[in-house]
């Protein structure tokens, strides 16, 4: 159990980083990740899956998430340009406490996503997210965000946008 | 019966692919018509020999895979003897679909529908009330086998032609390619464990393998990776068109291959140039089984990047598959390859894989990005032709009997396609 008070925060920051990836606001999405982030999607539902053992869709360490959102701002990430137009709604928010003083919310998400790079299709993404959130300088970063797609071992359209 | 309604069944057979395929363009219904796809299937994906898996899939007797072969569903499994066998996934009763899962462990196959029972090789065991039956010959209702199964260094290959090419007549010289990858494990094999990632494409499959060895479109489609990571290896390729000097190859038969190794200058530059304790330990272990010099071309060439006809390509340190889905549609298959005797590289490899493609990655998004805008731009019904002329006034053939050219010519398209048109002809 955490106090209302840590679990309004983390239902804030869920929140407002699903509104930065879904209007593709990409340096202040980078900004909230701590210095050891590790951004990761499997590429299974299993929840024991190992990812130096398995291959997932996305296991990045912070540089990687650097690296990911440096080639967005270029423009030229065509899988990107023009940027998918989403809105992702996020319910079933449940917050523990975790190590070192973190918050670990876990949430359902969906996504609806127009992918207009090249044909104009709707893409659906549902799946649960788990966050790891640590006070930095009194505010709420991401340390981890872990996100099972429901279908990620089926064939999956481009995921070049921030999950 | 409607103009379009009699097109639609008018026989495919009519459809004169010499016309369609010319050796400096091609015609673009070969991307959009319907018809041609059921040709495919047909002449390439049911005749001629298709990859299926890798023996490393299926260690275990009772272990199985499903795959397809073009749009047939089939099992690959290790049956009690440890012969790998590759099955039709259609009960034989009522067609139902035997196995839905992607992997797993069996003893035996059992259809939902009426409990049919089969072994790993096929076998029809059991037929519950069999009193329904006057007579019945269990030996006429096995799972189909897919006749023909042969495998090079564990690529595990399938024909659904009972005669014709071996599977050695089919790959030719191209077992180099396979061999320049797996020849990179201090044991001589590979290991597919890693699980498959599957990327969605709304176009043509061929769209892949012309792709997958275009040496052309890098600086362009993933200027945004140039731009962000600045790596030997990158770099090596985009810049001054005199300068490159990685070349592609037509090895025949459709196996076509872009060699970046003549650009190397260091070992390892398709590594990631990897250092370190971790990197002297495989070398150590490498020299021991293949000797210095040895050891040295291979760390210098590091894997293939090949397209084995039809479906197989070697990724440099990723082997992918090409499944056909529609006329339309298609997905893109990729797992690391690792080398087994080198697990300290797994994890490297894992991350590599993860950078190079997939929906997620660094460079696929763009490839299929690219891909579905040609789908759309080919049913511009005005313009029928694709160009394949570059570097027709500058390949050559080289000792092996191989077509060489400048890494950005289209020699390695103009392969595949002579090779189609010879198939598809046939």
């Amino acid at each position: 159990m955490v106090s209302d008070a840590d679990y309004k925060a983390a239902v804030e920051f869920l929140y407002m980083e699903a509104r930065l990836a879904d209007e593709a606001r990409y340096a202040e999405w980078l900004a909230l990740w701590t210095d050891d982030g590790v951004y990761w999607v499997p590429a299974i539902t299993d929840s024991e899956i190992d990812p130096e053992q398995h291959i997932s869709h996305i296991y990045d360490n912070r540089a990687r998430i650097d690296t990911r959102v440096k080639l967005l701002l270029t423009g030229h990430r065509y899988s990107q340009v023009p940027a998918s137009v989403m809105r992702r709604l996020i319910s079933n928010v449940e917050v523990e406490a975790g190590d070192n003083g973190e918050l670990v919310a876990g949430s359902n998400f969906i996504l609806a996503e127009l992918s207009i790079q090249a044909k104009h299709e709707m893409h659906w993404w549902v799946g649960r997210t788990t966050h790891r959130l640590r006070r930095v300088d009194g505010a709420l970063r991401m340390s981890r965000k872990k996100v099972v797609l429901i279908n990620a071992a089926e064939p999956l359209p481009n995921l070049a946008f921030l999950i | 019966m409607t103009l379009d309604s009699m097109d639609s069944v008018m026989p495919s057979s009519l459809l004169d692919y010499k016309a369609l395929v010319r050796d400096d363009r091609i015609h673009a219904s070969l991307y959009t018509d319907p018809r041609i796809f059921e040709d495919e299937m047909e002449r390439i994906f049911y005749r001629g020999w298709v990859f299926v898996g890798h023996d490393s899939e299926v260690p275990q007797p009772g272990d199985f895979i499903t795959r397809s072969i073009g749009t047939q569903s089939v099992i690959m499994a290790r049956d009690q003897d440890g012969h790998i066998t590759v099955l039709v996934n259609r009960c034989a009763h009522r067609g139902t679909m035997v196995c839905t899962a992607p992997r797993g462990h069996a003893r035996v196959f059992a259809c939902p529908y009426h409990g049919w029972t089969y072994d790993l090789s096929g076998a029809l065991l059991g037929v519950p009330y069999p009193g329904g039956y006057a007579s019945f010959d269990k030996s006429t209702r096995s799972l189909t086998r897919v006749p023909r199964v042969e495998s090079y260094r564990g690529f595990v290959f399938a024909s659904f032609s009972e005669t014709g090419a071996s599977l050695s007549e089919h790959l030719g010289n191209a077992t180099r390619l396979i061999d320049r990858s797996a020849d990179l494990s201090p044991e001589g094999q590979i290991e597919l464990s890693a699980g498959w990632v599957k990327h969605r494409c709304a176009a043509n499959w061929k769209m892949l393998p012309e792709n997958d060895s275009d040496g052309y479109h890098l600086g362009f489609v993933h200027l945004a990776l140039f731009k962000t990571v600045r790596n030997a290896q990158y770099q090596r390729v985009v810049g001054d068109e005199r300068a490159i000097k990685a070349v592609v190859r037509d090895w025949g038969n459709g196996h076509i291959e872009i060699d970046w190794s003549p650009g190397y200058e260091k070992p390892f530059e398709w590594l990631g140039s990897a250092s370190g304790p971790t990197v002297d330990s495989y070398v150590a272990l490498m020299e021991q089984r293949y000797g210095v010099e040895t050891t040295r071309q291979r760390i210098m060439q590091g894997p293939a990047h090949a397209l084995i006809f039809p479906n197989l390509f070697l990724g440099e340190t990723n082997i992918a598959i090409v499944q056909p889905i529609s006329v339309e549609e298609c997905v893109h298959w990729h797992t690391p390859m690792f080398w087994k005797g080198a697990p300290q590289f797994n994890s490297r490899l894992l991350r590599m894989a993860e950078a190079g493609m997939g929906p997620a990655s660094f460079l696929m998004p763009e490839d299929l990005v690219v891909a579905g805008r040609n789908q759309l731009g080919l049913h511009a019904k005005s313009v029928e032709w694709l160009e394949l002329s570059r570097g027709l006034g500058r390949e050559h053939v080289d000792a092996d009997g191989r077509r060489v050219s400048h890494v950005t010519d289209e020699t390695t398209s103009r392969g595949l396609w002579q090779h189609y048109r010879t198939v598809m002809s046939g």
